[in-house]
C-alpha cells in the first residue's frame, strides 16, 4: 500500500535521540551530521516543490540549516517535535525569499535556462529541460492548487510531517488541515486527469475539531 | 446497489490515515486522491540533494561552530543570585525611599510632599496587618500625626487646610478605635494602645476647639473667607461624637488658654492607660471656681489663675465674641445662626456660668 511518512521513518530509523539533539546543540559534528542526514532532504524536497530552482531550494536547505543549527539551544521541544521546528524554520525562510523576489522580479524562463545548462554536467541541456518540464507535470498541477492546500501537501508529503505537526505549523486545527489536504489531492488528480472523486462542493460542513470553525470556512480566505 | 457517500470528516479521516500509512479500505472516493498523493510522492521522491551539496552544507555549519559563539542559555538563577537581586532591590529602594520618607515626615495637607507622606503611611500599615495589635498601634500613631497636623496647621493659621485635616483627624481616630476593638477581639488587647487613643481623643477635641478659638481670633469670617469658615464649622461640628469637646465642667478654658500656644510634640503616650488621661483635663482646668464640679480636684499647679495680660493679647477682634467662643458655643457668633446640626459642644456651660473676661 502506499507508504508516505517517509521522512519521520528515516528519522527514526537514524534513531536521532535526545542524547544527539544535545549534541548537535553543542555543535558536535557527529551529531549535526545525523541531523542533517536526517532532515536536509526533505528540506531540499519541500523547498525545490515550492520554488521550481534547484540552485535556490538548495541554497534555501542550507540557509535553513544553518540557522536551525545555530538556533538549537533555544529549541526546548523533544527530539520529536524537532521536524515540526526545523519546517517552521524553513517555511519562514521560505517566505522570507518571496518578500526579497517580489521586490525584485526575475525572468523565470530565463532562470531554467540556466538551471538547464548548469545541470548535471555533461548532459545536454536541452534535454535536460524537457525531461523537466515533463517530469513536473505534477508540480505544474501542483501550482495551480491554492496556496493553504500546496503548502499542506508539501509539508505532508515533502516534509512527511504528520496532520498534527502540520496543523500547528500552519496556526490550523488539524481538521482543517485534513480538508485541506483532501481538497488538495482532489484537485491534483482532476489536473492530472485522474478519475474524479466527485469533490463535494456544499455547503460548510463540521469540522472533526469540535469548537473551531469549520473546515470550508477555515479554508476561505 | 450503491452504497452511501461517507460523510466528508470520515473521508478526511481516511485520507490522512492513508497518507500516514495505516490501513485503509480503498473505496471508490479515496482511490483517485491515492493515485494523486502516489503521483506527487513519486515526483518529490526524484528531487534528492546532491551529495556534495549535503557536503558542503555540512562543511558550512561545522565551520561556523569553530567560529560562532553558543546561543546564550538563560541561567537559572540559583540562591545567591536571588539573595543579591532582593539586596540590590532594597538598596534602591531605600536609596528612594529613606530620603522622601523624611523630606515628607514634616508635610503638612496641601504641600507638594503630603501624598507621600501619607502614602508611606498606607504602606506602614499594609506590613503590619499581619498583627492586629500592631496595626491598631499604627493606626494610632497615624491618628497623633493627624492631631500634630490639626495643631501645627492652626499654630500656623493655615485655615483652609482646617477642614480636610479635622476630617482626616476624625478618620484616623475612628480606624484607630476599630483597628484596637478587632486586637481585642482576637485576644490581643493592647491597653497601652487603647489608652494612648482615649487621650487622643481628648486631645483632639481640644484641638479643634482651639482651631475655632483662632479662627475666631483670626477674625471669623470677616478675615477668613466665608467658605473656609463654613467649611471649618461643618468638620468640627462632624468630628464631635469622636472628638469629644472638652468637658466645660472639668475644664473651662480661658481666653488666656485660647492663645495659640507652642505645639510642642507630645511625648510618646505612657504605657499606662490610667495615667494618659490625667495630664490633659486638668491643663486645661484653669478656673479654680470650676473645680468643684470635677470628680477630682485640680492639680495644684493649675490652680493659678491665668496671667491677664494673656486675656488681653489674644482678643485681636470683636472681643464681645470672646466669651461666646470660651464658653464653648462656637457658632452663635458673627450674628448668624447656626446652621442645623451645627451646634458645637452641646454641654455648652450653664448661663449662670459667667464668662470669663
Amino acid at each position: 500500500m502506499l507508504g508516505f511518512g517517509g521522512e519521520r521513518e528515516a528519522v527514526s530509523k537514524v534513531g536521532l535521540t535526545a542524547a544527539d539533539l544535545a549534541a548537535a546543540r553543542r555543535r558536535e559534528p557527529a551529531a549535526v551530521t545525523r541531523v542533517y542526514t536526517a532532515y536536509a532532504p526533505a528540506l531540499f524536497r519541500f523547498f525545490m516543490a515550492a520554488v521550481s530552482d534547484r540552485h535556490l531550494a538548495e541554497d534555501l536547505t542550507g540557509t535553513a540549516f544553518v540557522s536551525a543549527i545555530e538556533s538549537l539551544p533555544r529549541f526546548r521541544g523533544p527530539v520529536e517535535a524537532l521536524g515540526g521546528w526545523l519546517f517552521q524554520i524553513a517555511r519562514h525562510d521560505l517566505y522570507d525569499h518571496r518578500r526579497k523576489q517580489s521586490r525584485s522580479r526575475i525572468e523565470p524562463l530565463e532562470e531554467n535556462l540556466n538551471e538547464a545548462t548548469l545541470a548535471d554536467g555533461g548532459v545536454d541541456p536541452e534535454e535536460v529541460a524537457i525531461e523537466r518540464v515533463e517530469g513536473s507535470r505534477v508540480m505544474e498541477a501542483l501550482r495551480e492548487l491554492s496556496p493553504d492546500q500546496r503548502e499542506v501537501l508539501l509539508l505532508r508529503m515533502a516534509g512527511g510531517l504528520t496532520a498534527p505537526e502540520v496543523a500547528e505549523i500552519l496556526g490550523k486545527t488539524t481538521g482543517a488541515v485534513k480538508a485541506l489536504q483532501h481538497r488538495g489531492l482532489a484537485s491534483l488528480a482532476r489536473v492530472l486527469g485522474l478519475r474524479s472523486p466527485q469533490e463535494t462542493q456544499g455547503p460548510p460542513y463540521p469540522s472533526s475539531d469540535s469548537g473551531r470553525l469549520t473546515s470550508q470556512e477555515e479554508e476561505e480566505p | 446497489m450503491r452504497t452511501p457517500r461517507p460523510r466528508p470528516n470520515k473521508l478526511h479521516d481516511e485520507l490522512d490515515a492513508l497518507l500516514d500509512g495505516r490501513p485503509v479500505e480503498l473505496t471508490d472516493e479515496l482511490a483517485p486522491l491515492a493515485e494523486a498523493a502516489d503521483a506527487l510522492r513519486a515526483e518529490l521522491a526524484t528531487l534528492q540533494l546532491d551529495p556534495e551539496v549535503a557536503n558542503r552544507h555540512l562543511e558550512r555549519v561545522l565551520q561556523n561552530s569553530g567560529t560562532v559563539v553558543q546561543m546564550p542559555v538563560r541561567r537559572q538563577p540559583n540562591g545567591w543570585d536571588v539573595r543579591r537581586r532582593a539586596v540590590a532591590v532594597a538598596l534602591a529602594a531605600a536609596l528612594v525611599l529613606v530620603p522622601a520618607t523624611m523630606a515628607s515626615a514634616a508635610a503638612l495637607p496641601g504641600q507638594a510632599m503630603y501624598p507621600f507622606k501619607r502614602a508611606i503611611e498606607q504602606v506602614r500599615i499594609a506590613s503590619v496587618q499581619w498583627s492586629p495589635s500592631r496595626e491598631a498601634g499604627e493606626r494610632t500613631r497615624v491618628a497623633n500625626t493627624r492631631l500634630d497636623e490639626v495643631r501645627t496647621l492652626t499654630r500656623l493659621k493655615m485655615f483652609n487646610q482646617l477642614p480636610g485635616a479635622i476630617a482626616a483627624l476624625e478618620r484616623a481616630v475612628v480606624a484607630a478605635r476599630v483597628a484596637v476593638a478587632d486586637a481585642a477581639s482576637q485576644g490581643e488587647p493592647v491597653p497601652a494602645v487603647a489608652a494612648t487613643l482615649d487621650r487622643l481623643k481628648v486631645e483632639g477635641g481640644q484641638a479643634v476647639m482651639r482651631v475655632m478659638v483662632e479662627v475666631k481670633a483670626a477674625g471669623g469670617p470677616v478675615l477668613i473667607s466665608q467658605e473656609t469658615y463654613r467649611a471649618i464649622q461643618a468638620a468640627a461640628a462632624a468630628s464631635q461624637d469622636v472628638l469629644p469637646p472638652p468637658d466645660p465642667t472639668a475644664a473651662q478654658p480661658t481666653p488666656g488658654e485660647a492663645t495659640p500656644t507652642p505645639t510642642a510634640k507630645e511625648p510618646s503616650p505612657p504605657a499606662d492607660p490610667t495615667a494618659s488621661e490625667t495630664p490633659s483635663q486638668p491643663s486645661q482646668s484653669s478656673q479654680p471656681s470650676e473645680s468643684p464640679q470635677t470628680t477630682e480636684p485640680p492639680p495644684p499647679q493649675t490652680t493659678e489663675p491665668p496671667p491677664p495680660q494673656t486675656t488681653e493679647t489674644t482678643a485681636p477682634g470683636p472681643t464681645t465674641t470672646e466669651p461666646a467662643v470660651t464658653s464653648g458655643s462656637l457658632d452663635t457668633d458673627v450674628g448668624q445662626p447656626a446652621p442645623e446640626g451645627r451646634e458645637l459642644f452641646e454641654q455648652t456651660a450653664p448661663p449662670t456660668t459667667p464668662p470669663s473676661p
